[in-house]
């Protein structure tokens, strides 16, 4: 009577007995009865209007009782009375549900469970997301749970796994699943070789212990953290907050249960005796897109900020849009505008501005010393002030003004060198803060510190002397600055300009772009210095026009498409001392603008505006004369000069210590929190009903505080990962199943309300939440179980059969197979080329990219404008660690459908485009990853064709080729040496693809040849797919 | 919906160049054709590799293409085509209270102490029949004035670049809304099978001032599925990304290869069967078509002395607006279904007479000129132009008013746009805007309306038009209720 392998049957062999008079638990009819409607009777009497027959529905409560004109589909409490059960019951082929043409039938326990169901009042249940999971029982198989409720479902459509996979396809798909690449030769031989019993799992657990595990993990998500290295609105400037990146990947390698994860990102500042850790996971509130554009208005970005956080928290961790909410309440979802207001109150209290200043280190940002930076630091503050004490205490010596006769003094003033000097206004095409290189591995020639300036077109920095005023000297006047442009990408170009006007080295036709200045004279020195070495560059100003003893106004140091460093620019010659306000405290005090200098105490800055003539206070005389002699004047011989060079070494180091930390964006609140109001319609100046921060109503339960307080972002975090929470361990299981297995359990991995799919499997995902949880929130734990099914491990096989009765694979009647994303399909190039540099962390790298991606939309001055390539180690990184400036992404990236990050995405579609096979085919990084690989095979691949061929095939596929496959390869090798052999020239440029240099190691038409057939194995379909 | 024809509908749209037109070389052919019954149910009836959706287009279609002119950064309606020659009267007198109204203004200007008013420097005429009348620095667009319907009360909700450039081309203001290119290339496919749906053409521009930028997002697929996503075509470099085979690899060798990658590829779906195998062959053979076809579509050595002129003197200038006019009709010409070219460093807050006389010099002949030519081909009638920015300017100026020289502010309660072609009557006015350009007097256009207008010109209900994402069927023309402009449509 009962057949074994039915779900349905199971659940209640074990659950509720097997008939209707044995007094069992409690039906669910989310649990028991919609499975058996929705199986059987929804198709036809469900929610589609368009498929409805007889205008009966049985899926809501209103339908089910609905008058149907003298009868009733079901009347609550009486089977008798409920045509539905007549009709279940019937012999007749024209009256019995299910139809026969349906080919459905209802098992007799199913029929079983109906009728009581219906006797004990026919109760429906609301929307499935919103009931906290129960932990179902595990249909009765020999199979582990997750394959025993998959294997049931399979069976209910006369459909089973396909037999294992062989091995080489087990370790490839588990090697890109857990690290997101392929596994090695020796990974392969190991494996197959290995008899044991555990072996697939021993295979596993070492890649869960891989600190490529937490990489893989990572940039799925970051899809939804949204994160990227510029703020994305408007001059989409560069920020600063790849720490936040890394911890990601740490956490993930560390295996933080997920409970602790969510936490930490939402509240970590809010947890008592924060670590660092635990602020840095903040940046996850703080990754939205910013703007600061001149005239937004901040109340509306403040808003804008908000809702985004809102919702990404909603789609993140509720598995809900908060799309409809953001402007009403939603017609199905549980969602209400009050709700969403709620949550957004949480993060409307900001602490960070709403213009974000196009600067990298928007605050509230937290330093990441690494170990002993912050020690160093503190030292050379303590140095500093010590210093500087040293230099305020030391005795004045006599001053007495220079006389309009004496003689002209030779002079070097310098204008910056290891610092910018005091009182200075600063400005720069980034509008960003300068870079200062400490002690590069190339060399200073002076001090520690070089001025760095890098950018793909237009770049200058621009010094205007306030404090310390810099005076042409009128003989024998020198301008010096060292130089040393950048052997890999040296500018077209670098120029000075001094009051407008400019000197330059190197091709005059680099100016000849967006705002590089419209200078009223030009000189031409020569050509670009050597690059890779520095050159003292040394001019007379005469050569500008600029007068002896004029005063220069502003500096600009200049360069064009380049990186270059610049150090020790200094004035020279000879000066009277009466025309050097260097050497006459009357002239310097007079010869001040409008403004107050900047790095002036305010007391002295009063007496320096009021001048000579205004200052009658001796003492305040004596106090700014004082200032200038020891901070400003040429410095004269003795102690109080040697004070001076001290306290300026002191500024220098521990300027240099400051800015050697690195920093990341954090998240705070304000410490009085904003008014928040219910935006009517979404628009954030009509302000509608005031909210404060509070916990939707329809999800699981939340105990208030005790005592009655505002609620913080700690009580959200906690009420996400309580245990009984309906949403928070289903969306993360069935977003993780997403990631292993191509699809969620719920397809709509985004929406878990009314409007997204249900479940394929509802039981089996609330069997995974519920061990999630039980399990502590382990993530590996979960990662693993997935990896351990027979479904995971099965072998792909789409027959007709297959196909016609499970199109999507939903079943999962043969294994996904998936292409590979983005980051994977370059990666994984990267990896078999043998390129791949594994190095982890830091600020994003700038791979290769091809012209004219960020230059045609970067807004005129913006920092990401001009894009200037890494080279080296760096293009071989993996490609989680690539710069991603969001409104014009990597195209490898956006290519193969990763998103643009400027929201949140919980699911990247997969496209196939003829876009993509041009990128396989020709992009450099692609070719030269070919060329890399065809020196693998030459040097590792064996002594002969064959076994190279098969070295090959199996490096990238992790398999042999078969006989036919080894004909192709053959042919395709014969074919790309006779190609190469007619053109040497063409061979020779095959080899030099990319910037890693050709090894040479073998003839360049053999390489070559051998780049093509690689190139080829590179594009198969099989390649870019996880199998 | 129902998961096979979900399932159905995927595969046959898989991607923007669909299932068919699989011309294999060499081996290939005979594995793939050994398995076509499975692929066979997908294959569209039309024989175009990337046909309409089913059920679209929804009206009969007036407009087979369109060509969007987008000015970035907000041409001034007052100095091209919003006539107001009393404001003269009017010079460095501060606009009264009762016409500003008390609205928003950026933090740019808001805080000025005047708004005196800034008449246009610039002398209007009458042209054409219907004797419209237009700025001098537009003697080319004047020439089609009777061929142009033009709005002048266009509104839209942002008053900032970066939201108000999201919002034209979306009809949102925040990021992840789906670009009207990619509604429809989605709704109605490509006519061409060797060439992507939707192209995008970011030229080059002569202001002096710093550009605003351009954003992805303006071309972009949003929320649908990425290949609807616009193409660039580039001016330096490869025309599109990856075109170029690497150096070295001649087109023999690159075929040789294909034939090859082909011929293992049908094998593994002998194997496997999996119906992605037989697509992504095919998307090998079209990108190989591309590397011919694209190369084609940008070698103008086929183009008359006499065509080539009208476009003025920069045409054959790589990466200028007159280069990629000409483009514009080529790709129209080959059957793209959208033209976008975004043209930057119309957003002149200072300094505007100088800016604007050479951002109309870069543009203005080369669109009278596509005009003529479409025209000349029999194309304006099946191809809609549609010109305009994000947002206008103000009347007031910013900063300093002088006799030779002002600035204007970001205006987005009325500004002007035009379209040509695609069934559009020629010639005619829609709304007018008060005596100061300030409000709108009459008729509204809401963007929504804009964008209602050019879907349904391309015969499409926008009320039908949607995509479920976020829990709503979101579509282009937003909640409220939109219309076509009746009036402008023939």
């Amino acid at each position: 009577m009962i057949r074994s392998g039915n779900f349905f049957i199971s659940i209640l062999i074990l659950g509720l007995g097997h008939s209707s008079l044995v007094a069992g638990p409690e039906l669910s009819f989310n649990r028991d009865i919609r499975p058996i409607l929705s199986e059987n009777c929804f198709a036809c009497h469900g929610f589609d209007g368009k498929k409805r027959e007889a205008d009966l529905r049985l899926d809501t409560a209103e339908g089910a009782y609905a008058d149907l004109g003298g009868y009733k589909a079901i009347v609550p409490g009486d089977p008798a009375k409920s045509e539905a059960w007549t009709r279940i019951l019937s012999d007749d082929p024209d009256e019995i549900m299910p139809p026969p043409k349906s080919h459905k039938t209802l098992t007799d326990a199913q029929r079983d469970t109906l009728k009581r169901w219906i006797e004990e009042g026919a109760v429906y249940e609301g929307h499935w997301a919103l009931e906290t999971p129960v932990k179902p029982a595990v249909p009765e198989s020999a199979a582990a749970p997750i394959d025993a409720f998959l294997a049931a479902r399979l069976a209910q459509n006369r459909l089973i796994f396909q037999p294992e996979a062989d091995r080489s396809t087990q370790i490839r798909r588990a090697a890109f699943t857990l690290t997101g690449l392929p596994p090695t030769q020796a990974e392969i031989d190991a494996f197959e070789k290995d008899n044991s019993p555990r072996a697939y799992e021993a295979m596993v657990d070492r890649y869960l212990q891989s600190p490529r595990f937490g990489e893989e993990m990572a940039r799925h998500w970051l899809d939804v953290a949204r994160y990227g290295d510029t703020h994305g609105l408007h001059l989409d400037n560069e920020r600063q907050m790849w720490a936040y990146r890394d911890w990601v990947v740490k956490a993930f390698n560390e295996n933080l249960p997920y409970d602790q994860f969510t936490t930490w990102q939402l509240a970590g500042d809010l947890l008592p005796g924060a670590t660092t850790d635990q602020l840095v996971a903040t940046g996850f509130i703080r990754c939205n897109v910013t703007t600061s554009e001149g005239g937004a208005i901040d109340e509306e970005y403040r808003h804008l900020y908000a809702i985004d956080r809102a919702a990404t928290v909603t789609t993140a961790w509720l598995g809900l849009t908060g799309g409809c909410a953001q402007c009403h309440d939603h017609k199905y979802d549980p969602l209400s505008a009050k709700d969403f207001y709620s949550i957004y109150a949480f993060f409307y209290s900001s602490a960070d501005p709403a213009m974000d200043g196009n600067i990298a280190k928007t605050a509230p940002i937290l330093e990441l010393p690494a170990p002993g930076q912050a020690e160093a630091l503190a030292a050379a503050k303590k140095e500093e002030s010590a210093r500087l004490a040293a230099l305020e205490s030391g005795a004045l010596p006599a001053y007495a003004e220079p006389a309009t006769t004496d003689a002209p003094v030779v002079r070097e003033q310098v204008i910056f060198d290891d610092l910018l000097p005091l009182g200075v206004t600063q400005r720069n095409t980034s509008r960003n803060a300068p870079v200062w290189l400490d002690r590069p591995e190339f060399g200073v020639p002076s001090g520690r510190r070089v001025l760095e300036q890098s950018n793909g077109q237009f770049f200058e920095t621009i010094i205007t002397p306030e404090l310390i005023p810099v005076t042409v000297p009128e003989k024998n006047a020198r301008f010096e600055i060292a130089v040393r442009p950048d052997p890999l990408s040296p500018p077209k170009v670098i120029s000075l300009v001094l009051n407008g006007k400019r000197v330059y080295w190197g091709d005059a036709g680099g100016f000849e772009v967006y705002n590089a200045g419209n200078p009223s004279k030009v000189v031409s020195l020569g050509v670009m210095p050597e690059p890779g070495k520095w050159t003292t560059l040394s001019f007379d100003p005469a050569l500008l026009e600029i007068a002896p003893g004029a005063r220069v106004n502003t500096l600009s140091v200049q360069m064009v498409g380049g990186r270059v460093a610049w150090d020790r620019c200094v004035v020279k010659g000879e000066l009277s001392p009466a025309k050097d306000p260097l050497a006459s405290f009357a002239l310097w005090w007079k010869s001040h603008g409008s403004k107050a200098p900047a790095d002036l105490p305010g007391p002295l800055a009063k007496t320096l505006m009021d001048g000579p003539d205004k200052t009658t206070d001796a003492a305040a005389r004596e106090a700014l004369l004082s200032f200038y002699l020891k901070r400003i004047a040429h410095a004269a011989e003795g102690s109080l000069a040697d004070s001076r060079r001290v306290w300026e070494s002191a500024r220098v180091v521990a300027a240099a210590a400051a800015e050697a930390i690195p920093t990341t964006f954090i998240y705070r609140d304000l410490p009085e929190p904003r008014e928040t109001f219910i935006a009517e319609r979404g628009q954030y100046n009509k302000p509608g009903e005031k909210v404060e921060p509070a916990i939707p109503v329809n999800f699981g339960k939340f105990s208030p505080p005790a005592e009655p307080r505002r609620l913080n972002r700690l009580d959200l975090a906690q009420w996400l990962v309580a245990p009984e929470h309906p949403l928070t361990a289903r969306v993360a299981v069935n977003r993780i199943w997403q990631q292993i297995f191509g699809v969620g359990l719920v397809k709509t991995s985004h929406d878990f309300g009314s409007q997204g799919e249900p479940p394929s499997h509802p039981e089996l995902l609330d069997w995974l939440a519920v061990s999630f949880v039980e399990k502590g929130w382990d993530v590996k734990w979960l990662v693993k179980e997935l990896l351990m099914t027979d479904a995971f491990r099965q072998s792909y096989r789409a027959d007709e059969t297959g196909l016609a009765l499970d199109p999507e694979n939903r079943l999962l009647s043969r294994a996904p197979r998936i292409r590979l994303d983005a980051e994977q399909v370059r990666d994984n190039a990267l990896f078999v080329s043998g390129l791949i540099n594994l190095q982890m962390g830091g600020r994003g790298v700038r791979t290769y990219q091809p012209p004219n991606i960020w230059e045609p939309v970067g807004y005129g001055d913006s920092n990401t404008r001009y894009y200037l390539q890494d080279h080296g180690d760096a293009l071989y990184r993996r490609s989680i660690y690539s710069f991603f400036k969001r409104t014009a992404p990597p195209p490898f990236m956006s290519n193969f459908d990763a998103p643009n990050r400027e929201q949140s995405c919980m699911r990247r579609e997969r496209s196939n485009t003829p876009m993509q096979a041009l990128q396989l085919l020709n992009d450099v990084q692609h070719f030269e990853a070919a060329r890399a690989l065809a020196e693998r095979i030459l040097t590792e691949g064996g002594a002969d064709d064959p076994s190279r061929l098969r070295w090959l095939f199996r490096t990238v596929l992790s398999r042999v080729p078969d006989e036919k496959e080894s004909g192709f390869l053959t042919d395709a090798l014969a074919q790309q040496r006779y190609h190469a052999g007619a053109d040497a020239k063409a061979a020779e440029a095959v080899v030099k693809a990319g910037e890693s240099v050709p090894k040479n190691v073998a003839p360049a038409i053999e390489t070559a040849a051998w780049t093509l057939v690689a190139n080829l194995v590179l594009n198969l379909d099989e390649t870019v797919t996880r199998n | 919906m129902n998961p096979l024809h979900e399932h159905d509908l995927l595969l046959s749209r898989r991607q923007f160049f669909g299932h068919s037109g699989l011309r294999l070389g060499g081996l290939g052919l005979t594995y793939v054709m050994g398995r076509a019954g499975l692929s066979q149910a997908h294959a569209a009836p039309s024989g175009l590799v990337h046909p309409p959706m089913p059920g679209l287009p929804h009206l009969p279609a007036k407009a087979k293409a369109v060509i969007y002119l987008h000015m970035n950064g907000g041409p001034s309606q007052l100095d091209t085509w919003d006539y107001k020659p009393q404001l003269a009267d009017w010079f460095d007198k501060d606009i009264p209270p009762s016409v500003q109204g008390g609205q928003r203004l950026t933090g740019m200007t808001s805080k000025q102490a005047r708004f005196p008013v800034a008449p246009s420097l610039f002398k209007f005429s009458q042209h054409g029949q219907c004797g419209r009348w237009v700025s001098e620095l537009l003697p080319h667009t004047a020439k089609h004035v009777d061929d142009i319907a033009l709005i002048k009360t266009v509104h839209t909700n942002a008053i900032n670049h970066d939201p108000a450039c999201t919002f034209v081309m979306t009809g949102r203001e925040v990021p992840g809304f789906a670009s009207l290119g990619s509604w429809l290339s989605y709704g109605l496919g490509s006519e061409s099978n060797d060439l992507p749906a939707f192209v995008v053409l970011t030229p080059n521009w002569s202001s002096k001032a710093a550009a605003q930028a351009l954003f992805t997002r303006m071309w972009n697929s949003g929320f649908l599925p990425g290949r609807f996503s616009g193409v660039a075509l580039r001016a330096s470099g490869d025309p599109v990304l990856y075109l170029k085979d690497p150096e070295g690899v001649s087109s023999t060798q690159r075929r040789s290869q294909l034939d090859a990658l082909s011929a293992m590829n049908a094998h593994r779906f002998a194997q496997l069967g999996d119906p992605e195998i037989q697509n992504r062959i095919s998307q090998y053979e079209m990108a190989f078509r591309m590397q011919t076809s694209v190369p084609e579509l940008t070698d103008l050595t086929g183009e008359s002395k006499s065509t080539l002129e009208s476009y003025g003197p920069e045409v054959l200038k790589p990466g200028t607006f007159a280069a990629s006019a000409i483009m514009a009709r080529r790709l129209v010409e080959r059957g793209v279904r959208v033209v976008q070219i975004l043209h930057r460093g119309w957003d002149q807050h200072g300094n505007l007479p100088g800016d604007i006389r050479l951002q109309c010099q870069d543009t203005d002949q080369p669109i009278g000129a596509l005009l003529a030519d479409l025209k000349q081909r029999g194309l304006l009638e099946s191809t809609l132009v549609v010109w305009g920015g994000e947002f206008g300017r103000t009347v007031y100026s910013q900063g300093t008013l002088t006799k030779t020289n002002y600035g204007r502010d970001h205006h987005p309660r009325n500004f002007c746009m035009w379209m040509a072609g695609g069934g559009v009557k020629g010639g005619v006015d829609y709304g007018e805007s008060d005596d100061f350009s300030y409000n709108i007097a009459e008729n509204p256009a809401h963007l929504n309306d804009i964008n209602a207008t050019i879907l349904h010109q391309c015969g499409i209900d926008h009320e039908r038009l949607s995509f479920k994402f976020q829990g709503l069927d979101a579509r282009l023309t937003g909640v409220e209720h939109q219309h076509p402009i009746k009036e402008i449509i023939g």
